[in-house]
């Protein structure tokens, strides 16, 4: 800070720098130069611009580049009618650095949770009519991939039946494409890959299989996890690409895996309920954790590997489905014979139904 | 103008200091993360308002007239233009994908990547246009009255023929959509004039281009020169060996090492061209940074972001301002009377398409 008070001006008209006394006229002043006078300006329209240099620098609204730069102590009955200096921003500035953070902290943290929390109490309220559309636009008829015959589709429709209690409202395809995988879509739609039906080696493994995406149906998985990633795409907008994109991977990683959990015990107790014995899902889980290499760790130090995958650990999961087999229990095989080698074949029967993707998924 | 060369300073000087800028970005570190990066907007033009009133230029301090408001607004505008639409379409292409409509879907996928090549190029001039207009010395800014939707077009068809052949026309479209920018800005009254020539540009590129091959071809001379000497890892045994790995380590080390520098060396010489090509009525300008002062900045930034864990990349803004403004230089006068106000059109809202890309800056 120089030592004298000085005032600087620009018109905004040119370039032309010209020094100035402020004459304060009311709510008014005038702009003095040896033989000019400017103004008058109201204080009102007045607003702060920068600080440069040892200057502080106001502008005048609607005068584009119209500026005036004050130097020096400045005279108290000149500086009581300037606007305040910006820092951070209107709200910090006004709150204060300390308390901004905090509030800012609070809020963020809130806006998170209520991403978080709110989609499993919102997608029971989305109506299912939303719900089936979505499902309809996402999939339509699968690109004629779904197999149908008379007998194998009485025996998936017995195997639906029961396993639910309400299987009107379910629509289960197997469709012709060679992937040991199922999935459940918005609108109540489970896809079963024929793959997975081939490689099956009992009724009872598909059973346990179909009964788990129907748990994801009846928990409304699929909706909570859209209306979640939808939730943080949006929250989460803010920071940039990266750091932004693996909190958003965490966080629903981490809702997926409980979704999976669910959807288990949710088949466990389809099975149960349905006389189905759950060693066949626990033997397709040992074949799977074979593959994917769980096998060969013990439970306990697959931590990692546990918590960043978004399905349990097939051994894992193996265990529980293991566990669940009540002793001395009647168990009966979900399909007859005949029904499940219609159910195995009616993709290799149905001549209609296309395969594959025709393409490279990836 | 007969001054001493060495006693002359450049017309632009930067008097701000690095421990000033912290007390800036640490600020502005807290309250991004504490807001969910929400605050990054007004965090850029804190630092900006501070790196421009550092800035003289002859003799008067630029001024960075630019409010967080604007780049939020234009962050919000371009999530919902661009950003959200994309997402809807990425649905219904999998949808498309999922009835095996992959013609269609490839259709979709194409216009979206051209459309997005297309507002890449506009963002690039509207994000020059807004620097400009909020961009103040002596109470003038700059502008542009042309909205950037042809310059779209052209860093389109201008870089794609800069590919074709084999990636040769990279420095004539480099240079030529520089001019191109440039030619659509003025400053106050006047209009920039940018004329920088790609031929001279060439040779450098080359460099560039040819470092793999000649790396390539050094390794084959090796070869060949150690085979002639008789020392084949056959008669060495195992160091015969062991000399043949390290070789190949050094070969693609330095296309790690070299490549970069080299690609260095070629941005170096593109800037001092592109610059040194740029006029405003009767003003020159010139960057002066060589090969080597390109290269000791970049060394510099990468060890003060590695040692400091990343924490440095905070000074980067700093870092990259200080060194542009180090090197400018601009010869010739200006007629204060004469640099009159800018009639360019005020963009309202800021970088929002840039940011959205997220591409570099100048």
């Amino acid at each position: 800070m120089s030592a004298f008070f000085d005032a600087w001006h620009y018109d905004g008209k040119n370039a032309v720098r010209r020094k100035v006394e402020v004459q304060i006229i009311g709510a008014q002043f005038f702009l003095l130069e040896t033989e000019r006078r400017h103004g008058p300006f109201a204080f009102s329209e007045v607003e702060y611009v920068t600080h440069k240099d040892d200057a502080d620098v106001y502008g005048l609204k609607e005068a584009d580049g119209w500026r005036l730069m004050l130097s020096g102590p400045v005279p108290s009955d000149l500086s009581a009618m300037l606007p305040a200096r910006r820092n951070y921003g209107g709200w910090v500035d006004r709150l204060g650095f300390g308390k901004a953070a905090v509030a800012f902290t609070l809020a963020s943290a809130a806006a998170v949770a209520v991403v978080l929390l709110s989609p499993q109490w919102l997608a029971p309220l989305i109506p299912s009519s939303v719900d089936e559309k979505l499902g309809d636009a996402l999939v339509g008829d699968f690109g004629g991939r779904f197999c149908s015959t008379p007998a194998g589709d009485a025996a998936l429709q017995k195997l639906v039946a029961s396993l639910d209690a309400n299987p009107d409202d379910l629509q289960v395809e197997v469709a012709k494409i060679d992937m040991v995988n199922a999935v459940a879509l918005p609108g109540g739609k489970v896809i079963l890959f024929d793959g997975l039906v081939k490689q099956a080696r009992s009724p009872d493994e598909v059973a346990g299989v179909l009964a788990h995406e129907i748990g994801h149906v009846r928990e409304k998985h699929v909706m909570q996890a859209l209306l979640r990633q939808m939730g943080l795409a949006v929250v989460l907008g803010g920071i940039d690409g990266n750091s932004g994109a693996l909190v958003n991977n965490m966080l629903s990683m981490s809702y997926s895996r409980e979704s999976e959990a669910e959807a288990d015990a949710h088949s466990m107790k389809a099975l149960g309920g349905a006389n189905i014995s759950p060693i066949g899902t626990a033997s397709f889980f040992d074949r799977l954790s074979k593959m994917d290499g769980s096998a060969s760790s013990s439970t306990s130090d697959n931590g990692i590997a546990g918590y960043m995958s978004s399905h349990p650990l097939s051994r894992s999961r193996k265990d529980a489905f293991e566990k669940s087999i009540v002793k001395g229990k009647n168990y009966k095989p979900a399909l007859t014979p005949a029904e499940w080698t219609e159910l195995k074949t009616m993709c290799t029967q149905d001549r209609n139904a296309k395969s594959g993707f025709g393409f490279d998924f990836n | 103008m007969n001054d001493d060369l060495s006693q002359r300073h450049s017309a632009f000087r930067f008097h701000g200091s690095w421990l000033e800028f912290a007390r800036i970005a640490f600020p502005n570190l807290l309250l991004t993360i504490v807001t969910l990066g929400i605050y990054r907007f007004w965090a850029t033009t804190r630092e900006r308002e501070y790196l421009w009133s550092k800035t003289e230029f002859i003799d008067e301090r630029l001024e960075w007239t630019g409010k967080g408001i604007e780049l939020f607004v234009g962050f919000i505008m371009a999530f919902l233009l661009i950003g959200l639409p994309f997402v809807v379409i990425q649905l219904i292409l999998q949808g498309l994908i999922f009835r095996g409509e992959a013609a269609i879907a490839g259709i979709v996928g194409l216009m979206m990547f051209l459309l997005l090549f297309y507002l890449t190029g506009v963002a690039y001039f509207r994000a020059l246009r807004y620097r400009l207009s909020r961009t103040y010395w002596r109470g003038i800014r700059g502008g542009s009255d042309n909205p950037g939707l042809q310059y779209g077009l052209a860093y389109m068809w201008k870089s794609v023929v800069g590919w074709l052949p084999i990636f040769l026309g990279v420095p004539w479209s480099m240079i030529s959509l520089w001019n191109d920018r440039w030619n659509a800005m003025s400053f106050g009254p006047h209009r920039f004039s940018a004329t920088a020539e790609w031929k001279p540009l060439m040779k450098r590129y080359l460099l560039f281009y040819l470092v793999p091959f000649l790396v390539f071809v050094g390794g084959v001379v090796f070869g060949i020169s150690s085979r002639a000497s008789g020392a084949t890892p056959d008669t060495l045994g195992s160091t015969g060996i062991a000399i043949g790995a390290i070789f190949a380590i050094i070969a693609v080390l330095s296309l790690y090492i070299v490549l970069p520098l080299a690609a260095l060396a070629y941005y170096s010489k593109y800037f001092r061209l592109a610059v040194g090509g740029l006029r405003l009525h009767n003003l020159e300008f010139d960057f002066r940074a060589r090969a080597p002062d390109w290269i000791l900045f970049f060394l510099a930034n990468m060890a003060i972001v590695i040692c400091t864990l990343g924490i440095g990349y905070i000074f980067m803004p700093y870092r990259n301002w200080k060194f542009f403004v180090d090197h400018m230089e601009a010869y010739g006068e200006i007629n204060i009377d004469d640099l009159t106000q800018s009639e360019t059109v005020v963009a309202k809202h800021g970088e929002g398409l840039l940011d959205a890309f997220d591409v570099g800056a100048i």
